[in-house]
């Protein structure tokens, strides 16, 4: 790290390191969309003509990218954790931003939760796909979405508060 | 002629047919899927507990790039102190643990011991609450109901019912249905804890 920074300085670092962060959870927040989408939305098409060679991707798909985009996303997160700690939550308490404070606290149980559920959701998105678990996998998936959206809506309230471009 | 195709993501014909060759019951049936939905919902029970009490595996302190054992309170020249990292891991280490103990267990044993612990942490914050209206509201001095564990006492009795009492069919069916419910439980409690931060 004292090599690193002998290159960049501390906060262009963490800069770059937020910006990556912000870039994984736009990846991982269409991935988790579109597959709620998918779900939710019974998509069907005409047989026999054209609109036969435009196949919507199968939810199922997104499944791998999902867990591959969002175990670094919550490590990522864990480690700028750090820095929101002491450099981003000391001042946002003195400005008494209090639902800014609150809403980052929820998130990182939000995130905890997501966390625990994707073994199984990685799980239920197996193939093949089992009927009798489509429930399941159906709110599993939509639950996981929340944690995203959740989590990206409040990390970038914060990151307004004090990141990339405050 | 245009055929309407149902591409909705339920297996199609040939899906269903490699989903019938795949076993009944996946999740019941396969040690994999046992482990990935215990580890659910006892995560999701585990650390709800964790943060609730306090109990991390070890504080990190990073304005001094300290780690502790254990819950470790700093002076405040050190910084304020991060717990998150230490309930995480604890309780991906204990639901580790009964992870792999239900793949050790009969399946109706698995499905009994899951109503009880599901049963027993909904009831559990849901007494200790109703304890905290009454104290308020009654006429006499009811502070004795304020502690934990005497809440805890309707809620065992509660859970050991309801895991007695319920079918095994209900119970099977109601298995990976906790692994949502309890999650969604355990940030009603978390989210309903950082009230204060709301209300000022």
């Amino acid at each position: 790290m004292d090599m690193l920074f002998g290159t960049i300085s501390a906060p262009t670092f963490w800069k770059i390191l937020l910006f990556v962060h912000f870039s994984l959870a736009v990846a991982l927040l269409a991935a988790v969309t579109l597959q709620s989408a998918a779900i939710l939305m019974p998509v069907r098409r005409a047989a026999g003509n054209f609109i036969d060679h435009i196949s919507p991707a199968p939810a199922a798909s997104y499944a791998t990218l999902v867990v591959l985009l969002y175990v670094p996303q919550a490590l990522m997160g864990a480690w700028i954790y750090v820095k929101y700690r002491t450099y981003v939550r000391i001042p946002m308490e003195g400005f008494r931003h209090w639902w800014t404070v609150g809403s980052f606290e929820f998130k990182e149980h939000v995130v905890t939760m997501g966390l625990a559920l994707l073994p199984a959701y990685w799980y239920f998105w197996r193939q093949p796909l089992s009927d009798e678990h489509a429930t399941t996998r159906k709110w599993v998936t939509l639950f996981l979405a929340f944690t995203v959206w959740y989590s990206f809506v409040v990390g970038h309230v914060a990151n307004d508060f004090r990141g990339v471009g405050s | 002629m245009t055929q309407a195709l149902d591409m909705n993501e339920r297996p199609v014909q040939r899906g269903r047919a490699r989903a019938m060759e795949a076993p009944a019951s996946a999740a019941s049936a396969s040690k994999l899927g046992t482990f990935v939905v215990a580890f659910g919902i006892a995560f999701a029970i585990l650390y709800t507990i964790c943060e609730r009490q306090n109990w991390p595996l070890f504080t990190y302190h990073p304005a001094v790039d300290r780690w502790n054992f254990g819950m470790q309170s700093a002076p405040p020249e050190d910084g304020p102190p991060m717990f998150w990292y230490g309930w995480v891991v604890l309780s991906a280490a204990g639901a580790a643990v009964v992870g792999l103990i239900a793949t050790m267990v009969s399946v109706r044993w698995l499905y009994r011991a899951t109503t009880f612990f599901c049963v027993l942490a909904a009831l559990w914050p849901g007494f200790f609450a109703l304890a905290g209206v009454i104290d308020e509201r009654a006429s006499f001095n009811a502070e004795f109901l304020r502690s934990v564990w005497v809440a805890g006492i309707p809620a065992l009795l509660g859970a050991a019912a309801a895991s007695y009492f319920v079918s095994s069919r209900w119970a099977q069916q109601a298995w990976t249905g906790w692994l949502l419910f309890m999650p969604i439980g355990g940030l009603v409690i978390l989210g309903y804890s950082l009230n204060q931060y709301f209300l000022k």
